[in-house]
């Protein structure tokens, strides 16, 4: 819709962008994984999002159309020129993650005690998120962090609900892989019994 | 039904997002009742979707990202007062896509399409100008706080007639670059760009030249006239939809020896 008078066009782009800049600001650091990178990504995404605010449908998801926006910037400017290269192989990950699933009946360890992480998390997390593959990394930054539906996910990385399914899975158990030992660790993993 | 040896997979993942239909969640949750291996896996799940969904640490947005993006909606704002008619703008990438097409045969085209396509948005008055100002030394300080990591020396044409009329901090094929958008009083056009790179990584089909002991590579078609030239690690081009002759004539003037 939006369209006429250019400065309720601007008035109505900030009343719907503006106070979402610091989750782009945010979304962009974990993609780009640089902080140039990401004051850059942000500010083009605004101007794209700006230039083509007449797309944009009132009453729907704005976030999600800006983050659609972003990623279409990121994976045009960005992602060919960066490297994949966490600190464990995403095989390694997943032997872990398998390991940890099927070890013995009786070693068991309870996994679910996140309540006594309290309101500060540990800067583990956002590591282990920041070093996962950028496709398991996207899908796990749209639907957990960002909390979109699966079909919104889908729709801001361009890719069917299933892809965006079974990225996800692979996210999630990368990432708790990648987490297993610093939570072991750190007494949030408890052998039960 | 499913039996332990036929475990769910990523159901687990939609039971755990409350995405399963009731009948088939009922037979996953029989499952897991005899399956310490999947309960395993629902827990390893919740445990991480927890981990995550609890809350990241959010970093504040930066002042000069606020203002930046500020300064970017000001430029559109103001190029679309100046817009042009819609067939101008499509006669413009237009020339510019067949240089595209044109060096693109000769090899990676990223840098020299970008530089044509930057110079005919910027003839259609869709190129948003970070700084719009006549003055070199303000585009210069502006561009020093921004976050290239290379000296920029903005160049000066007003003895050639052509005025400058702004830029600032861009990407080039998504390498960091200086614009500088200059204009004639005869309506004709130049946009110098400058980032870190080689101009021996350039396709193939230039014509080549020497002045003064500097290597040009020079990129002609469909009116627009690109001069690459090197300068320690940056790579200075400029593109001109002017007199071919005089593009490479501003491009000697102002490129000095490495």
């Amino acid at each position: 819709m939006p369209h006429g008078d250019p400065e309720d066009k601007r008035a109505r782009f900030e009343a719907l962008a503006l106070p979402l800049m610091g989750v782009l600001y945010n979304t962009a650091l974990r993609l780009t994984r640089a902080s140039e990178d990401a004051a850059d990504l942000v500010q083009e995404t605004f101007l794209r999002a700006y230039r083509t605010f007449e797309n944009f449908r009132p009453g729907t998801n704005g976030k999600a159309w800006l983050f659609t926006i972003l990623y279409s910037v990121f994976v045009n400017r960005w992602k060919r020129a960066r490297r994949e290269a966490g600190p464990i192989p995403p095989d390694e990950l997943e032997e872990r993650f398998q390991r940890f699933v099927e070890v013995a009946p009786g070693a068991d360890e309870e996994a679910g005690k996140t309540e006594a992480w309290g309101e500060r998390w540990p800067p583990e997390v956002e590591a282990a998120l920041r070093a996962l593959p950028e496709a398991f990394r996207a899908a796990v930054l749209f639907v957990d962090v960002q909390e979109l539906s699966y079909e919104e996910a889908a729709a801001v990385l361009r890719c069917p609900v299933g892809t965006l399914r079974s990225r996800l899975f692979r996210g999630r158990r990368l990432l708790f892989a990648s987490l297993q030992e610093y939570a072991r660790e750190a007494g949030y993993l408890r052998p039960v019994n | 039904m499913l039996t332990t040896g036929n475990h769910p997979g990523d159901e687990l993942q939609q039971l755990l997002d409350g995405r399963l239909e009731a009948e088939r969640r009922a037979q996953v949750e029989a499952h897991l009742a005899v399956c310490a291996r999947c309960r395993r896996e629902l827990a390893a799940l919740r445990w991480v979707t927890a981990a995550v969904r609890k809350g990241l640490p959010e970093r504040d947005v930066p002042a000069a990202v606020a203002a930046g993006v500020a300064a970017a909606l000001d430029g559109a704002d103001r190029a679309a007062r100046r817009r042009r008619p819609a067939w101008v703008i499509g006669l413009a990438l237009a020339a510019a896509a067949v240089l595209v097409v044109l060096v693109t045969r000769g090899g990676a085209p990223d840098v020299v399409a970008a530089a044509a396509e930057e110079l005919a948005r910027y003839r259609a008055a869709d190129l948003p100008l970070q700084l719009e100002t006549g003055d070199p030394r303000a585009l210069e300080r502006l561009i020093a706080r921004s976050t290239l990591r290379f000296p920029v020396r903005v160049f000066d044409f007003g003895m050639m007639g052509y005025r400058l009329a702004g830029g600032g901090a861009h990407r080039l094929a998504g390498r960091r670059s200086a614009l500088f958008a200059y204009e004639d009083a005869g309506g004709r056009r130049v946009v110098c760009q400058m980032y870190e790179g080689r101009i021996t990584e350039l396709p193939a089909g230039a014509e080549r030249r020497e002045h003064d002991g500097i290597q040009f590579r020079i990129y002609r078609t469909a009116g627009l006239t690109l001069v690459f030239w090197q300068e320690g690690d940056v790579v200075c081009v400029l593109a001109s939809d002017g007199d071919p002759e005089e593009a490479v004539q501003l491009a000697y003037a102002k490129a000095i020896k490495e």
